[in-house]
């Protein structure tokens, strides 16, 4: 019998993408939520019948949400309520990927330095609920890295600097040898929803009065998607919009969801203003004033010194927020500059004696950059490999779920 | 809310974001259904405008001896060409440019072939039942996973339907049996007394197909039966009706199996928080009035578990 693919799940804190592996996108992108019926409390004596099966997910979920409570069952990449986690699987596995899980193969992501223990909560649920053939669990951010193997430009190494923009918060994860360097992590606070909110208000300045307020936030959020580029130099970006208008303003038409009437929106500043947000987060935030590549040269300064090289010559895009037009280009330029700028210092402080090697720094866009993970996960899970390097059920009732924690790709602890 | 589809979602928004998409882009998608079955969607190799839907389907030659090719060429006729990979037993091709006006009832319609498919058995046997004739007739076996199966037999005044499911995990096996025997209870209620009767064995295959040969008699079996009436499957709406849920049972089946596993864990879990309060209650109180011991003067003394200081002695009331 022939195997039937494996399935990958990538469970995000805004967004779950799920799908069978060998495709190049999810078939299902579904927001992580869960509906709960309001008046339901948990004590552990008050349900008896089925109000347990009495839930949605996803889109379902929110819009029956005058009905159902929302709950969104991961906070920050981890999985927070074990019981609406399990729930969701539940139906997303049987209800939207219409598969039996004893049949399958699973790829489940997790965040960089999760906890072994929710490891092993996973690796529970998965066995001992679904009783799923075999399973493993990969860190996001090294499945980013498999996805740019697609890029033209591209090393085809594990080693490489993940910068990961969703919706919520903006990692920058340095890997090596595909062990995530835990230590180096950075945060950004920015990230896509802060771009909208920022587009919302400067559309709000320019004076758009034709918006309708409910749609303002969806209005911003085209036109952040569909408008926006990354510039090379914001006061000459300026200039240029002022002295020719009319070929850089651009018109949106949109239709009110009310009562269906169209109106126009012009286009200006916003353009190049949206991405600009993550090179000059001035312009948004009043504490967080450092900018991306400099977090980025940071983060890489921070690792060992031997992985360092390889660290500059892979940074890796992944996420929607990064997928701005010409996003990459200027990330490597301002990132080179700061590169370049110390390299000459040290050769001047060693007066002339010193010559250093030039360091490569190369950042690599490609084209599945939005659902990088995602994608990855499905790359990986199409390899022979991927059969040896998961844990099979068998495996899992010999020793119990503890297996989970060793990962065979680097046959060692992790 | 729980309930399944007899269609397949995932088919049905893969090919209607194909049927829509302005400008046709080479794709090669897999896809998975219930019971094994693989639909592959590819772009044609010589054509862009041109789709084809694979379907890969172990019982395939079972349902076809049952009529299914007349299903498919009424329903999917269109579209039908030659099988062009010997892995897959149906090929339909779309002309991209050639749509019919309504994408959305199209891209439905394709999704429940796999449905229109196992119907094959049912709706002959509901023909025969039609036909008014005498004694039972033939019976019908559809294996629609590896050692599980669905067995149609039309009598003269009803239907049976025997599903054969296994249960690879014993855990699976016991809450399975006991599912199943609160499922025949349930139908004993008063308010759902128009559904089908239904009957449960472990083990014992049931009369009807006692005597097939290549029946398993051990304890990871079940035989559940459904005793489908004229009134499920005289009319055309009840019988496609009938036809679309009961071929889910064995899904439900399963799926509510890890449901209940589900339900467990939360009230374990919810169990072990309730402990671990009790655990975090019953820490020792260092402060507690016990601990105190007085001196003569009516100072207290009291006991400090790790620096003893000369703040030992405090002032007392």
């Amino acid at each position: 019998m022939s195997q039937l693919p494996p399935v990958v799940i990538d469970n995000g804190t805004g967004y779950t993408k799920m799908g069978f592996a060998g495709n190049t996108d999810p078939q299902f992108v579904i927001p992580t939520v869960i509906g709960l019926p309001n008046q339901s409390r948990y004590g552990i004596a008050s349900r008896r019948g089925i109000e347990d099966l009495d839930f949605h997910i996803g889109n379902e979920a929110v819009s029956n949400s005058k009905s159902y409570g929302l709950n969104y069952p991961i906070r920050h990449g981890q999985i927070d309520d074990w019981d609406h986690m399990e729930r969701y699987w539940e139906q997303s596995i049987f209800k939207y990927m219409r598969c039996e899980p004893e049949d399958h193969y699973f790829l489940l992501t997790e965040p960089p330095l999760n906890a072994p223990e929710n490891r092993e909560q996973m690796a529970e649920i998965f066995f001992e609920s679904f009783n799923v053939q075999g399973l493993y669990i990969a860190v996001q951010a090294v499945l980013a890295l498999a996805a740019s193997w697609t890029a033209k430009n591209s090393h085809q190494t594990l080693t490489g600097t993940v910068i990961d923009s969703g919706d919520g918060v903006t990692h920058v994860i340095p890997v090596a040898e595909g062990y995530v360097l835990g230590s180096s992590i950075k945060h950004i606070p920015i990230a896509g929803r802060d771009i909208t909110a920022f587009v919302q208000q400067l559309l709000r300045e320019h004076g758009e009065s034709s918006i309708p307020p409910e749609d303002s936030l969806d209005v911003a959020r085209k036109i952040k998607e569909q408008y926006s580029y990354t510039c090379h130099d914001m006061a000459k970006e300026f200039t240029k919009f002022d002295t020719d208008p009319v070929k850089y303003y651009k018109a949106f038409d949109a239709i009110n969801s009310i009562n269906q009437q169209s109106y126009r929106v012009d286009i200006g500043y916003e353009r190049f203003l949206a991405p600009e947000v993550f090179f000059n987060p001035e312009l948004v935030s009043s504490d967080f004033l450092t900018p991306l590549p400099e977090i980025v040269d940071n983060c890489i300064q921070v690792s060992p010194i031997d992985t360092r090289r390889g660290l500059y010559s892979n940074i890796v895009l992944s996420g929607g927020s990064t997928m701005f037009k010409d996003f990459g280009k200027r990330l490597q330029r301002d990132i080179k500059r700061i590169v370049d700028g110390r390299v000459q210092k040290s050769e001047e402080l060693s007066g002339g004696r010193l010559q250093a090697k030039p360091i490569d720094v190369n950042v690599i866009a490609h084209k599945k950059q939005r659902h990088a993970v995602w994608f990855g996960g499905s790359i990986m899970a199409c390899t022979d490999q991927f059969y040896q390097f998961s844990h099979t059920k068998a495996e899992y009732e010999e020793h119990g779920p503890s297996i989970c924690r060793h990962n065979r790709v680097f046959e060692s602890l992790a | 809310m729980i309930l399944l589809e007899p269609n397949s979602r995932v088919l049905e928004e893969t090919l209607l974001a194909r049927f829509t998409s302005e400008k046709p882009e080479i794709v090669e998608i897999t896809l998975v259904d219930f019971d094994n079955v693989v639909y592959h969607v590819q772009t044609s190799a010589e054509q862009r405008t041109l789709l084809n839907l694979s379907v890969e389907m172990k019982y395939f030659n079972e349902v076809l001896s049952y009529g299914a090719d007349e299903i498919l060429k009424r329903e999917y006729g269109d579209y039908l060409i030659p099988v062009v990979n010997p892995q897959y037993q149906i090929t339909l091709q779309f002309n991209l440019e050639q749509l019919p006006e309504d994408k959305t009832a199209l891209a439905r319609h394709v999704s429940m072939l796999k449905r229109n498919m196992l119907a094959s058995s049912f709706i002959r046997a509901f023909e025969y039942w039609e036909s008014q004739q005498e004694g039972a007739g033939p019976l019908m076996a559809t294996h629609y996973r590896d050692s599980e199966a669905i067995y149609v037999q039309a009598q003269q005044d009803r239907v049976t339907v025997i599903f054969s499911t296994l249960f690879k995990e014993e855990v699976d096996r016991v809450l399975g049996k006991v599912f199943l025997q609160e499922f025949v209870d349930a139908r004993r209620q008063s308010s759902i007394q128009n559904a089908p009767q239904v009957f449960y064995s472990s083990r014992e295959p049931p009369l009807e197909i006692r005597h097939l040969p290549d029946l398993r008699q051990d304890e990871s079996v079940g035989y559940v039966s459904f005793v489908l009436f004229p009134r499920h499957f005289a009319d055309q709406e009840a019988r496609e009706k009938t036809i679309s849920q009961i071929q889910l049972f064995r899904d439900y089946l399963h799926y509510h199996i890890k449901c209940a596993k589900a339900y467990m864990h939360s009230r374990m879990r919810t169990r072990v928080k309730e402990f671990l309060k009790v655990i975090n209650r019953a820490k020792p109180d260092r402060t507690t009035a016990s601990s105190e011991k007085r001196t003569a003067t009516g100072r207290y003394f009291r006991p400090q578990f790790r620096q003893p200081t000369s703040s030992q002695f405090v002032e007392g009331e």
